[in-house]
């Protein structure tokens, strides 16, 4: 038993991928329907888009994800997207990377598509802006001469969704979608210099540094990695704003599956460290 | 448009095996596709660059609307690029010095609320914390955290004594932070997997609908 552990401890690595492989695999042929419980953070950002009242002043969300960082922050944009275009809550949608301009462009078409929302009135999309806490700074003064015009080329101040949006003070939430610093900075410059209402979506990576800005209320919500996206999902199904079942819920299964693998390779792991590190000092005595 | 999409999620689905392809060894199916990565990245975020800040914060201003002032910024601009030419290198110091001023003093302020006044205001008991249990013990576990941490990081004492114990204290409130720090990066390399191989089994061989 204990030689077959410590040998255990020596495997290939590529064995462990290929486990690892089928373990998500195998969840995502034949689901397991595990339940997804709600954390208090991402039901307060649901709660807060939830309370906009429709046609009103626009939220905010700055996509800020590319590829690599696609699976987690992507459903996030759809999951809210779907939220706010069911109520006819407007939407202004920036982007502070580069990489995300196509991505943040197709979540809001493939969303207004789907509730037959309309450009210019119900959504606008002002694209890439480098710059990143210069460009918070800015829509702090005027969004409208941070974005001169929209991704499109139409000048902002045509756009009638936007007549009446001056900076912060007009829109009622600030959600960045990203998987870096960035969640940070917009709290630092939108939200403490010009008290935006902030909600971040980040990856899992970046979510632990921000649950003790949750705790000082400098965040207002929470969507953390692919589990907070699937946890949005899984609100604006049961409030019957959509009956589509989102890529993270159905990643889930894969997710808890996996973790399960991981725990059991690293308490092996573990085991068989030990066992050949006392094989090694009774080697060394006798 | 149909046959397009198809042809665009086949060449994806071939460049993710390729990548997926080093965890059995390296080989030029990876190379090439982390170089075509690199390649059309770079090239990407340059047109973007152009199109949504060179033209409209420069172009159109200055030959459309005729507002000569954008000229400034653009030449101190212009000037990151001396580093290429030797004798005029030090010209480079006048834009730098201009963007470690300007954000310097644009990060200062809002910067110091938000990462230690708000934070320290958070940490501190307040009357209204002890009028529910819940919120108190919590309140006293952070509290604690923080001087046990601070503490741990105070080398001016040789950790002994009370000291060793409010250090050890904190080592430990350490150790659960880096945990759910791993926690949470597992988390997303996981999430990260399922994704691509979600498009590979969905988009690709329509296996899940």
């Amino acid at each position: 038993m204990n030689d077959w552990l410590v040998r255990l401890a020596k495997i290939d690595r590529r064995y462990i991928f290929l486990i690892v492989a089928v373990s998500v695999i195998l969840p995502l042929l034949f689901p397991l329907h595990y339940p997804i419980r709600v954390t208090r953070h991402t039901r307060a950002v649901f709660d807060i888009v939830d309370q906009i009242p429709p046609d009103s002043n626009p939220i905010l969300i700055s996509f800020e994800y590319g590829p690599s960082t696609m699976p987690e922050c992507h459903p996030m944009a759809y999951a809210i997207l779907r939220h706010a275009f069911a109520r006819r809550v407007r939407v202004i949608g920036i982007t502070l990377s580069a990489d995300a301009t196509g991505l943040g462009e197709k979540a809001l078409q493939d969303v207004a598509l789907e509730f037959g929302r309309e450009y210019g009135k119900d959504y606008v999309f002002l694209g890439y802006k480098p710059g990143v806490s210069a460009v918070m700074l800015s829509i702090g003064e005027d969004i409208k001469t941070t974005f001169p015009q929209d991704f499109y080329g139409q000048s902002t101040s045509e756009i009638p969704m936007l007549a009446d949006v001056h900076n912060y003070g007009q829109i009622p939430l600030v959600i960045p979608l990203t998987g870096s610093a960035t969640a940070t900075f917009w709290l630092i410059y939108a939200g403490a210099r010009y008290h935006a209402r902030v909600a971040d979506g980040v990856t899992a990576v970046m979510a632990s540094e921000l649950y003790s800005y949750l705790q000082t209320k400098q965040l207002s919500g929470l969507l953390a990695g692919l589990k907070g996206a699937a946890e949005y999902e899984h609100l604006v199904r049961q409030a019957g704003y959509t009956q589509r079942e989102g890529r993270a819920s159905r990643g889930m299964d894969a997710l808890s599956t996996m973790h399960l693998v991981i725990i059991a390779f690293i308490v092996l792991g573990n085991i068989g460290f030990f066992l050949s590190r006392r094989a090694a000092k009774e080697g060394v005595q006798s | 448009m149909i046959l397009m999409d198809t042809v665009w999620t086949w060449i994806a689905a071939l460049l993710t095996l390729a990548i997926f392809s080093f965890l059995y060894k390296d080989n030029p199916f990876y190379k090439f596709a982390e170089h075509l990565f690199v390649g059309v990245s770079a090239a990407y975020t340059l047109v973007l660059a152009y199109y949504n800040s060179f033209v409209p914060n420069l172009i159109l201003p200055v030959f459309r609307e005729h507002n000569y002032w954008f000229i400034i910024p653009g030449l101190l601009g212009l000037l990151f690029f001396a580093r290429f030419i030797p004798r005029l290198g030090f010209l480079i110091l006048f834009p730098i010095s201009f963007t470690i001023g300007g954000y310097a003093g644009l990060s200062i302020g809002p910067g110091l609320q938000a990462r230690l006044l708000k934070q320290l205001q958070g940490s501190m008991l307040h009357p209204a914390d002890f009028t529910d249990p819940w919120t108190l013990i919590n309140k006293i576990i952070v509290l604690i955290g923080i001087l046990g941490t601070m503490l741990y990081f105070y080398f001016s004492k040789e950790h002994k004594g009370v000291l060793k114990l409010a250090t050890g204290i904190g080592i430990w409130f350490i150790m659960v932070g880096f945990g759910a720090a791993f926690g949470y990066t597992v988390m997303a390399r996981a999430s990260l997997l399922i994704g691509r191989i979600q498009f590979l089994l969905t988009d690709w061989l329509h296996l899940i609908r």
